[in-house]
């Protein structure tokens, strides 16, 4: 039966914290933005996105087709936020990675030249504070005075010594409170970020700006490259498809919707700033340009490149199961295929018909080394093909369940020696030996449905 | 490969709150790949003041895979089993998402027993009675609550009490119990046959 209507109530139970993914309720890590502007680990879209159809969102179900490049300004804003868990999470992935064989993509070395600079900084930033940590707790108390918070400061100064303490004391504090808290290390990161506020190291507005008009970011939209801009600073082109201004990589599922996630951390972190933004923007009534499309999504997603799907039995040829292209992200590929040939990785390279028309120069969306002197090939889809080895491997295995069935029918006769050598004598014993077998399987299921 | 670190977290989640939701999650054994979950009956339905358990086992793609949830606790109701203590429910089938948790998918099977669906149903003969004789199907859900689901959850240390009190060991009066349900006369038996 269908519970539709418990859908909303049941997703409010479900996302508690912002900060925390819903498939692996740990922070994020190398966040995706969906088109819906939902975000999620790189991996938990990855692994929740169908191999045969489209997907859908795990939080409000709207399809999609594309898997989107990782978003990374919210990857150094996450890793400027709460770094030591951040770093764990790095750890835990990469463990996971090993084990599977497929390593997702390494974001420092994506990075372009100006960004490379920003991340060095953050490194540079991280190291510094791994060193003054536990000083540094202790010496940004008083701005935990200034910041009003003065009765977890008294807790603090009376029992810390480590940073770990701190975390238990405020998880103390906040549980007493009723508030929602996820784990020990959140917590101790949580305060880490307020001490990361309190001595003016805090994410500045230089950590979040358009990539169009370079101010603070102002109703966020996540492209499916990963770029993030104001939502009135999207520019739809004549040909009313979406483009990045940045990568120039087309951004394919329609008008995407504002990363609500992002909008209210940016209203909490930068109350004033963002304050003015809405004014402006009320003031000169550019983001309501872009209201209709963004709440009305049947009719955005009739922009851009449009897909049919394998809902129509003459596509299903044309679906190439598990492999998505590197390019523009879509999963599996529906049309042309192109892999290839001298990637040498696991996963493989692919590319779609229209990535490969228009010779894309992204790097692919996992660690693959590819470069542009690599060949391609075309790729027969092997949907059908699939199929028929299925079925005739599920029939393969109808038989030989048959064949044990008859071998177990058969193993007690082999127990019991025949009472004599005639052949007319063993079958008799034969048919005995069945209808003595099924008689108790017949009591066992009278047995079942009694109960 | 089931995501422990997930269960784990879940479970912590759920029970901090467990006054407020009423719902349990414990694991059964070691494993975190089978659990046992609690729900109790909704306020204004025939199953209130019961105490319903749920089999919980996680296929290996858990939470890219739905759970296997079924009744252990027998339950008069339209898409439940009233044999096997199956569970009709879309999010437990297709309509799964890796947002869902154990938690709220037992809300949702707590839903479901206060919002029967008998055009959908799992027991035909209960959603036969359900549509024909709705007077009847409450008395006989009421009765079902009032034996099946009380009775577990009321004095489950009284009945192992007195069945260690005849003689068989606790380890195993408890672990029977566990399998037939809390019913005291059905572990009786099997103790005595097994």
């Amino acid at each position: 039966m269908r519970l539709k209507r418990w859908f909303s109530f049941i997703f409010q139970v479900a996302l508690t914290d912002v900060d925390f993914t819903f498939c692996c309720r740990d922070l994020l890590y190398k966040p995706v933005v969906l088109a819906c502007g939902h975000v999620s680990c790189f991996w938990c879209v990855h692994r929740s996105m169908s191999v045969i159809c489209e997907s859908h969102c795990p939080v409000c179900r709207s399809p999609y087709q594309h898997f989107p490049t990782i978003c990374q300004l919210l990857h150094f804003l996450l890793l400027k936020l709460y770094p030591a868990t951040y770093k764990r999470r790095e750890n835990q992935v990469l463990e996971d990675e090993k084990k599977s064989g497929h390593f997702s993509p390494q974001i420092d070395r994506l990075v372009s030249a100006s960004h490379a600079k920003e991340g060095l900084n953050h490194v540079s930033d991280l190291a510094q504070f791994a060193a003054i940590s536990s000083q540094d707790s202790l010496s940004s108390d008083p701005c935990f005075r200034n910041n009003g918070e003065a009765c977890v400061n008294i807790q603090q100064l009376n029992s810390v010594s480590s940073s770990e303490e701190h975390g238990r004391t405020y998880s103390k504090e906040k549980t007493g409170e009723g508030l929602e808290v996820i784990g020990g290390h959140a917590v101790d990161e949580k305060l880490w970020q307020r001490n990361y506020n309190g001595s003016c190291k805090q994410v500045s507005v230089g950590d979040v700006l358009c990539a169009s008009c370079k101010q603070l970011l102002f109703r966020p939209v996540v492209l499916n490259c990963g770029h993030v801009y104001c939502e009135a600073c999207m520019v739809i082109m004549a040909d009313e498809t979406l483009k990045c201004q940045v990568c120039e990589s087309p951004h394919p599922s329609g008008f995407p919707k504002v990363c609500w996630e992002l909008h209210h951390f940016l209203g909490e972190q930068f109350p004033e700033a963002y304050a003015l933004r809405n004014c402006n923007s009320q003031l000169t009534g550019v983001h309501s340009q872009h209201n209709g499309q963004t709440t009305c999504s049947t009719k955005s997603r009739k922009r851009g490149v449009n897909f049919s799907f394998p809902a129509e039995d003459d596509h299903i040829a044309d679906v190439h199961i598990g492999a998505g292209c590197d390019s523009c992200g879509m999963y599996p590929i529906i049309g042309d295929r192109y892999r290839c040939r001298d990637c040498v990785e696991d996963i493989g390279f692919d590319l779609c018909g229209d990535c490969y028309n228009t010779r894309s120069k992204l790097p692919g969306r996992f660690n693959q080394q590819h470069t542009p002197e690599h060949k391609f090939e075309l790729v027969k889809s092997t949907a059908v093909h699939d199929m028929m080895l299925r079925l005739l491997r599920g029939q393969l295995e109808d038989v030989s369940a048959a064949i044990r069935a008859a071998e177990a029918l058969e193993t007690p006769e082999n127990v019991f020696p025949s009472p004599a050598n005639d052949a007319p004598e063993n079958s008799d014993s034969d048919v005995g030996g069945d209808v003595s077998v099924t008689d108790a399987v017949e009591d066992q299921t009278d047995e079942e449905s009694l109960y | 490969m089931v995501d422990f670190a997930r269960v784990q977290k879940e479970l912590q989640e759920c029970n901090r709150d467990v006054e407020l939701s009423g719902i349990r999650v414990s694991p059964k054994s070691d494993n975190l790949a089978h659990l046992i979950g609690a729900i109790p009956g909704p306020h204004g339905t025939p199953y209130e003041g019961g105490t319903f358990n749920i089999d919980i086992t996680l296929p290996d793609g858990y939470p890219f895979e739905p759970p296997k949830m079924k009744f252990t606790t027998k339950v008069w109701h339209p898409n439940i089993s009233s044999q096997s203590g199956a569970i009709c429910l879309d999010i437990l089938k297709d309509q799964w998402s890796p947002a869902l948790t154990l938690k709220t998918a037992l809300l949702s099977i707590q839903a479901l027993l206060s919002t029967p669906e008998p055009d959908d149903p799992q027991d035909a003969v209960v959603a036969k009675q359900y549509l024909r004789d709705y007077q009847t199907f409450v008395g006989t859900a009421r009765y079902w609550t009032e034996t099946f689901a009380k009775a577990s959850a009321l004095g489950i240390e009284e009945k192992v009490q007195k069945l260690v009190e005849m003689g068989f060991p606790e380890a195993l009066v408890r672990s029977t119990l566990e399998v037939v349900g809390g019913d005291e006369n059905m572990a009786l038996e099997k103790l005595c046959s097994g």
